[in-house]
């Protein structure tokens, strides 16, 4: 009897304890903005903010969060400007979200723009650092203008491993040059959305940041 | 156009080539397949009727076992009303008609006392006056006396106005003494005539009660004999407070909802949001937790209060048990309602965290509209603390109508299944005739696809049956002659013989 009563109590406690480790990874969202940094593009960044404001507003806890530039040499850890796993419980979520704003405000406050443009490098950055927040809907928000330009010696030729990736591409503007011959923009945003693609990932553009609801 | 006719000669003529071979094959497939039709439609004829009628018989069952409970729950919610009746009856008793002989006591001695003041005030008649007999014998007296009458008679006069005048002293002195008397009876009229109104009114009171318990008792004999009358009634009843019960169970629901939202939020504080059992939140699981217990706890209250008899073992505990279960169900649901309120007034403080970050984050912040929500912030929470604790207590209430749910579901869902098991039946039993109905169809189209060969085999058979007769005419005719010269040989032999 004793027996019986010690098998149960262990099934028991088993169930309890398989049901309360459960992955809460699957439910959870994380987001790597890519803020563009160079050339006149830096001027677009105060729509930026308002873009991380809107998503600080909406997450939730156990939510992922990371800003990033994207600057000559982008594949860097340095070059996160700022990163949060939001806590379970609201009131601290609260408190990290406070933060992080502020942190982000002083980035775009003072940023400087860089020579070159490496989204290539960011995106992997991004991918990686999803990857390791384990979380369960994984979207990559890339604030560019989509022009890469690589420094000299730069290689960005790898295989993109995008399965169950969402990349956004925001308030993707046009250059003169666009203006001069919109086929050189549409080809650019092509090749983008193909790498993607390619990898196994989904693509989305938005360019009217009016409709904040498309962002999540 | 040449080309054009060919291909539609051709095509008519293969057609008919077709048409032909088609007809001739079937004609000659004739029988197995008038069989085979037949064969499957009654085969299927039979499975739905078989089908049918086991249902027809489970629904007749499952008729039994409806009256059955329903003339179970019945009898039992009508005894419990007689019961209380009884029980009301005999508080009655106990209560109003225990001071009956007081009361009969009383009445008596005020009947007395108004006896008492009844004789007291009974007049006396007054005697004849002395001096009628003396006018008498005056009168009496010749007319020599003249003088002497007229003076006896003016002092006669005189003394009796002198006693009238005493006598209707003193008369109106004991008139005055009576009056006096029977005003002193009014009080007691009074008090007894209220007496007797009280004992009325107590009296009304138990006839109303016994003519409820005739009504009760009635209807009990009537669900002891299992009438149709009374097996209406109940059904009815059931059915009323199916949709009552149901209908409040819903309201029930919306608050418990309500509930939910006010203390989900704030859960989320205590055990955290990021957790998940089933793809539930954990803080979801522990605010409907706490809902469930705040509801189980009111449960169990109202069994030990004996207005439920969901549990019929706490019911039958003794006094002492019961009321133990009854504090302590109490206490929970008390101490549950209070942390609610708590948890209340803590997701108003999250809310508001949330909105002034969600103001700062748009930009929006601003000090005069902060200072106005600040004053206006105490009346939402103070709802939202009072909802906090008024909800789990209003929740508690749910046992009664989950009760009555309960014990009108049975009936009302069997009755359902049982119009299901009818309808089924019927609809099987309508199908497997139509089946049959169809077989028979099917054969007699079968016959008119091959109507040409039917109609030249009915010919050939005219033909023969007719060759065939007149064949066996000539042979009859040939035995009948042959009969004849036969017969006629015979009588000849034995004219011989």
């Amino acid at each position: 009897m004793k027996t019986l009563l010690r098998i149960i109590a262990l099934c028991s406690l088993l169930s309890v304890a398989s049901c309360s480790n459960e992955d809460a990874a699957p439910y959870s969202n994380g987001y790597y903005l890519l803020l563009d940094t160079s050339g006149t593009y830096t001027q677009e960044l105060e729509q930026a903010k308002q873009v991380i404001h809107y998503l600080l507003a909406m997450l939730e806890p156990g939510d992922a969060f990371a800003v990033a530039r994207i600057d000559s040499a982008s594949f860097s850890e340095k070059d996160i400007v700022a990163k949060m796993v939001l806590d379970s419980r609201p009131s601290r979520a609260i408190m990290q979200k406070k933060d992080f704003a502020a942190v982000v405000d002083n980035f775009i406050g003072g940023v400087q723009s860089s020579p070159y443009t490496d989204i290539s490098g960011g995106m992997l950055q991004g991918v990686e650092y999803l990857n390791e927040a384990r979380v369960g809907n994984k979207t990559i928000l890339i604030y560019s203008d989509l022009q890469e330009d690589l420094p000299k010696d730069y290689v960005r030729e790898v295989e993109w491993l995008l399965d169950g990736f969402t990349v956004k591409a925001l308030n993707v503007t046009k250059l003169r040059r666009d203006n001069q011959n919109p086929q050189v923009y549409l080809d650019r945003v092509a090749d983008w959305q193909s790498k993607v693609i390619q990898g196994g990932g989904h693509w989305h553009l938005i360019n009217d940041l009016e409709k904040p609801d498309a962002l999540l | 156009m040449p080309e054009l006719l060919n291909n539609s000669f051709n095509s008519w003529s293969s057609f008919l080539l077709i048409f032909s071979c088609a007809m001739i094959v079937l004609y000659l497939a004739r029988h197995s397949a008038h069989g085979a039709i037949l064969g499957l439609s009654n085969a299927l004829h039979s499975m739905l009727r078989v089908c049918s009628k086991s249902l027809s018989l489970a629904g007749k069952r499952l008729q039994e076992r409806n009256r059955e409970v329903l003339l179970n729950v019945g009898r039992e919610h009508t005894e419990r009303e007689i019961e209380k009746e009884f029980y009301e009856v005999s508080k009655f008793v106990q209560k109003d008609l225990g001071d009956f002989p007081e009361m009969q006591r009383e009445i008596q001695s005020q009947i007395q006392n108004i006896q008492e003041a009844y004789e007291g005030a009974k007049s006396v008649a007054s005697e004849s006056p002395g001096w009628l007999e003396a006018i008498e014998s005056v009168s009496k007296i010749k007319d020599s006396n003249a003088q002497v009458n007229h003076k006896v008679l003016e002092q006669i006069k005189t003394t009796a106005e002198k006693q009238h005048k005493e006598n209707l002293r003193a008369l109106r002195e004991d008139s005055a003494q009576r009056h006096k008397m029977l005003r002193s009876m009014q009080p007691f009229w009074r008090k007894l005539s209220h007496t007797i109104e009280q004992g009325g009114r107590r009296f009304k009171d138990i006839i109303e009660r016994s003519e409820k318990i005739d009504t009760h008792m009635q209807r009990y004999e009537e669900i002891q004999a299992g009438t149709d009358g009374a097996l209406r009634y109940l059904k009815l009843s059931a059915m009323t407070q199916f949709l009552i019960s149901t209908l409040v169970i819903a309201i029930a629901a919306g608050g418990a909802f309500f509930n939910f939202h006010l203390i989900a939020l704030p859960m989320s504080e205590m055990v955290g949001s990021v957790q998940r059992v089933g793809g539930v939140k954990v803080s979801d699981l522990a605010a409907l937790v706490i809902i469930c217990l705040e509801m189980c706890a009111g449960i169990f209250l109202l069994e030990s209060l004996r207005i439920t008899k969901l549990f019929p073992l706490i019911g039958a505990m003794d006094d002492r048990k019961r009321r133990t279960v009854m504090i302590l169900s109490a206490v929970v649901l008390l101490t549950l309602a209070c942390t609610e309120s708590a948890l209340a007034f803590m997701r108003d403080q999250i809310a508001n965290e949330i909105s002034a970050l969600r103001a700062s984050l748009a930009g929006s912040l601003d000090s005069g509209i902060e200072q106005e929500s600040s004053l206006n912030h105490w009346i939402p929470l103070a709802a939202n603390m009072i909802l906090g604790f008024i909800l789990p207590l209003a929740l508690t209430m749910i046992a009664i109508p989950l009760e009555y749910l309960l014990q009108s579901g049975r009936t009302v869902l069997g009755s359902l299944i049982e119009l299901v098991a009818n309808t089924i039946a019927m609809t099987l039993r309508m199908s497997g005739n139509l089946v049959r109905h169809a077989g028979k169809i099917l054969v007699n189209i079968y016959d008119l696809l091959i109507a040409g060969p039917i109609w030249l085999e009915a010919v050939i058979q005219n033909r023969l049956a007719s060759s065939r007769e007149n064949s066996s005419e000539s042979d009859w005719l040939e035995n009948t002659l042959s009969g004849g010269t036969a017969s006629v040989n015979k009588s000849s032999r034995g004219k011989k013989s």
